[in-house]
């Protein structure tokens, strides 16, 4: 099967049902805020939204790779723009620009073009330690664990802390290698 | 630094100009973040009560917003002050930006505001299909203002291929039409009992509706965020429109309307799925403001 | 008589998550079910192992007498596969899009539980609809 990978996410997004951004938005400001409420520590909810967006990721991955004619990509560079475009595209309709390649090749930035998630927030004096778009990291992470690759997922940059913009680091820990998942146990 | 992303930077949230609503995001994005809300307030609580509270605490806060956001945007800094006025923007300006669409709503027992005079026509229209924008015209001419009054406020039921009850609100009073059509004297008896009992049926529950003269209902056949959901057998009548219901309250509650919102199921006779209706049960002192408005 | 028999989906450590019947012909009770699935997923596995070709992702189709076994496996690991007449076209597509019919009503259910047993009135309903005969007609085109 030779891998025929979309260059972007245009075509899929247009082709997708779409809902007004204002919801998803408003909605996961919500969430934030009940987190809040809930967890108290700013801390605790900074890893609460990256285990939800994890939860997301591990689902969304199928969905992506069901919608987006993906197949397997030859390597994490390949990855990085493929999420980068598409990914990022399809589900949310923005973009990034991959850069910052360190000289493994395995260790890069996502530039967030936009960012539906944060419209109309700003970080109060209360919550100045909050990494409120957790939950992109988390997905990523997600994500990529189901299609066996661990990484590891930062926010860089953040514009609600103050930062030019959003910057997402993605560094590849383990390739876990395409054998079968054998388990003694199963 | 060389790669800066195309976000402008503000000094804070209020010189950011305000979006025009026109982006958008993916269903599925949105579905699966409602679907991660759910599950996480689902380890939050013992019993399906409390989960329906938590989701509607989460829509409340989103239709608190919703609402500065809308009269800002859509409606020129002005907020409706008349119980009509709020339950029209909900169920048109409020659904169809959350929604993609605006709701028919149906009302309960309005009571008798004035006197306004209706034209009822009745045509028969052998199907439909292509031929609304004709039916229109037609209508506009003969002024039959139940197909198309300014405002207006339809609940329909359909209960059998004879029988078919609609409510409606043109100048603040609610009309039963009860469209019946009668079986002929050629078939059996049998057909001819059961037309009369579910006319009877019909009559009586009209009745029972107009009891009630402080609820009101926005009636969907599918709820957006209920789309790719089913509710386990055993949770019951639960219902994730529960976070709809929550919009609607905060919405109502933060323009000066205080109210019980609740999201039900309501089984539709020949349909897999059942529909939702958001009951709005205004509480007493915004019937008390409205009738002293008169 | 649908030319669709039955339909199984496997999840990646081989258990059996969701089984259904549809026609008269081929019809198995849940034992067999499981032992059908837990086979399948490993002779899945082994065919990967056998093939002399690099990166082979398993059997694809298994042609018998009486019947076609078509088999998607995601990249996630997760497989599909429906047992059908012998000859039926447009299998592919359809797998394929009972996969989208899985990340829809299956994975955005917050009542689901990964790799747990499905039990999703919607999935059960969009799946009923999407192996009639005339709808997999309308996949091939």
């Amino acid at each position: 099967m030779a891998p025929v990978v979309p260059r972007s996410g245009d075509a899929i997004f247009a082709n997708v049902e779409r809902v007004n951004a204002e919801l998803f938005t408003l909605t996961y400001g919500a969430i934030v805020r009940q987190l809040l409420t809930d967890l108290e520590e700013v801390d605790e909810v900074n890893k609460q939204l990256d285990q939800m967006g994890y939860n997301i990721g591990i689902r969304l991955i199928d969905e992506f790779l069901a919608k987006s004619n993906v197949s397997r990509c030859v390597d994490f560079k390949e990855t990085a723009e493929v999420i980068a475009k598409v990914g990022l595209k399809m589900f949310l309709g923005i973009t990034a620009t991959v850069t910052n390649w360190d000289v493994e090749g395995t260790t890069c930035s996502l530039i967030l073009e936009d960012n539906p998630l944060v419209d109309f927030v700003e970080l109060p004096d209360t919550c100045q330690g909050l990494y409120y778009c957790n939950i992109l990291s988390g997905v990523v992470r997600g994500a990529l664990e189901m299609v066996s690759m661990k990484t590891e997922v930062t926010w860089l940059r953040d514009m609600l802390r103050g930062d030019d913009a959003f910057e997402l680091q993605l560094k590849l820990l383990k390739q876990v290698p395409e054998e079968y998942p054998y388990k003694d146990d199963e | 630094m060389i790669n800066v992303g195309k976000i402008k930077q503000y000094s804070n949230v209020l010189e950011r100009p305000l979006s025009k609503g026109k982006q958008e995001v993916s269903l599925s994005a949105f579905a699966f973040l409602f679907s991660e809300l759910v599950q996480y307030n689902q380890t939050q609580v013992d019993n399906i009560t409390e989960l329906e509270r938590r989701l509607e605490d989460a829509g409340y806060a989103v239709g608190a917003r919703i609402l500065e956001l809308l009269c800002h945007r859509e409606k020129g800094n002005r907020r409706e002050t008349r119980l009509l006025g709020i339950l029209s923007f909900v169920h048109s300006t409020v659904w169809k930006v959350l929604f993609g669409k605006s709701k028919v709503l149906s009302l309960g027992g309005v009571g008798c505001m004035g006197t306004s005079r209706l034209r009822v026509g009745s045509c028969n229209v052998g199907s439909l299909m292509g031929k609304s924008i004709e039916l229109v015209k037609i209508l506009q001419k003969r002024k039959v203002s139940i197909a198309l009054g300014g405002y207006l406020v339809v609940e329909v039921r359909s209960v059998n291929d004879r029988l078919m009850a609609i409510k409606l609100v043109v100048g603040g009073l609610t009309f039963n039409v009860v469209n019946a059509y009668a079986p002929h004297a050629g078939l059996d008896e049998e057909v001819k009992r059961h037309f009369w009992e579910d006319l009877d049926e019909v009559a009586d529950s009209l009745e029972k509706g107009t009891e009630h003269e402080d609820e009101y209902m926005i009636s969907e056949k599918e709820l957006l965020v209920n789309r790719f959901i089913s509710i386990p057998k055993d949770m019951g009548a639960f219902n994730c429109g529960a976070f709809v219901a929550g919009i609607v309250r905060g919405v109502l509650e933060n323009a000066g309307f205080p109210a019980v919102v609740t999201a039900h199921f309501v089984p539709v006779e020949g349909q897999h799925r059942p529909r939702t209706t958001i009951l709005i049960k205004f509480a007493e002192e915004v019937l008390r403001r409205e009738a002293t408005l008169g | 008589m649908a030319a669709i028999y039955s339909l199984y989906v496997i999840n990646k450590s081989g258990g059996l998550i969701f089984c259904k019947d549809y026609g008269s012909a081929g019809k198995m009770d849940t034992n067999d079910s499981l032992r059908l699935a837990s086979l399948w997923h490993s002779m899945h596995a082994i065919s990967q192992q056998l093939s002399p070709v690099n990166g082979c992702a398993g059997i694809e189709l298994l042609q018998a007498d009486t019947f076609d076994l078509h088999c998607f496996q995601s990249l996630t690991g997760t497989k599909f596969f429906v047992v059908c007449e012998p000859g039926a076209l447009h299998m592919e597509s359809l797998l394929k899009y009972i996969y989208e019919l899985y990340t829809d009503y299956v994975l955005k259910n917050p009542f689901y539980e990964m790799e747990m047993p499905i039990r999703c009135e919607l999935f059960d309903i969009n799946l009923s609809q999407a192996v009639q005969k005339d709808r997999v007609a309308l996949l091939g085109r």
